[in-house]
């Protein structure tokens, strides 16, 4: 971000600050598809993730005066939502996913294109727990390094790795046992 | 599968998507309606607990404050009783005391003396 993107982008948190609505819908716009994305990857529904969204702007809205920078708003922004969605998923665990059934664990060859292929990963990630989803998460969509999900997790690097390397460990077997189904 | 092969379907399943063009009316909409409401909203179970623990805390600074007050009395009454000992055994030093001048007084000890005479 050059200097004056930063100048920018600070005047617009100021105005948000000071109760501007649209300047507060334009940070609103600029951040929904990172609050949004990790929402719906965490909770897995779509209308949660809305509603899980909605609720971390009304947040950010009451925090804003305790914001500084836009990398600031954006570094809050995926720390409150992740947390809020591991509350959420262990306040009602009826989010977290049931057991693939039998006919569900039908595949094609193995293709990150396909979105039958994606489809069924999305799935395997709703069986981790919730620290554990949300690791992988951060790592693969929103490419954060351990010591970044540490610090937006509020955990333990050596936490962030061992739940990453158990995670990968679980999605791979999960996934090789369900390609050899298919065989 | 590979390592690599894993990673880049976990990228391609994990992409990040837009919430929708309705997206920051939405949140805009829910934000003046809430803003409208007071700020924090109980329900009625919790405005239950809520009077529960405060009937519940009520009572115990009652007690306390019962215990304490019986307490003080408890120990106005000792320092009246240790007064009036106190006043008692004075008037009977006082009373020992002139029984024991009367006794050894002159005129008591010629008494007997007249009297055998």
């Amino acid at each position: 971000m050059s200097a004056d993107e930063a100048c920018a982008s600070n005047a617009l948190l100021a105005r948000a600050n000071a109760g501007d609505a649209a300047a507060f819908g334009v940070l609103v716009r600029r951040h929904q598809r990172l609050v949004y994305s990790l929402a719906l990857r965490m909770v897995s529904d779509r209308h949660q993730a809305e509603d899980l969204a909605q609720e971390v702007f009304l947040q950010l809205y009451r925090s804003l005066d305790a914001l500084e920078s836009d990398e600031h708003v954006e570094f809050w922004l995926r720390r409150v939502t992740m947390h809020r969605a591991i509350d959420r998923l262990r306040r009602e665990p009826r989010y977290l996913a049931a057991p693939l059934t039998e006919a569900e664990q039908v595949m094609s060859e193995s293709d990150a294109a396909d979105p039958l292929l994606a489809r069924r990963l999305r799935t395997l990630l709703e069986e981790l727990s919730p620290a554990a989803r949300a690791v992988i998460v951060l790592r693969y969509q929103q490419d954060l390094d351990p010591v970044e999900i540490g610090r937006t997790l509020k955990m333990p690097v050596n936490t962030v790795k061992s739940h990453l390397k158990r995670a990968l460990v679980q999605l791979r077997e999960r996934m090789t046992s369900m390609t050899g189904a298919v065989q | 599968m590979s390592d690599d092969d894993l990673e880049r379907q976990l990228r391609a399943a994990l992409e990040p998507v837009n919430p929708g063009a309705d997206f920051a009316p939405r949140v805009l909409a829910r934000l003046a309606a809430e803003e409208r409401l007071p700020r924090v909203r109980v329900p009625r179970s919790q405005a239950l607990a809520g009077w529960v623990t405060f009937g519940l805390a009520a009572s115990v600074v009652v007690a306390v404050l019962l215990a304490h007050q019986w307490q003080v009395r408890r120990m106005e009454q000792g320092i009246e009783a240790r007064r009036e000992l106190l006043e008692a055994l004075r008037v009977t030093d006082q009373k020992l005391d002139l029984a024991y001048r009367v006794v050894n007084a002159p005129s008591h000890a010629a008494t007997p003396q007249h009297s055998g005479a």
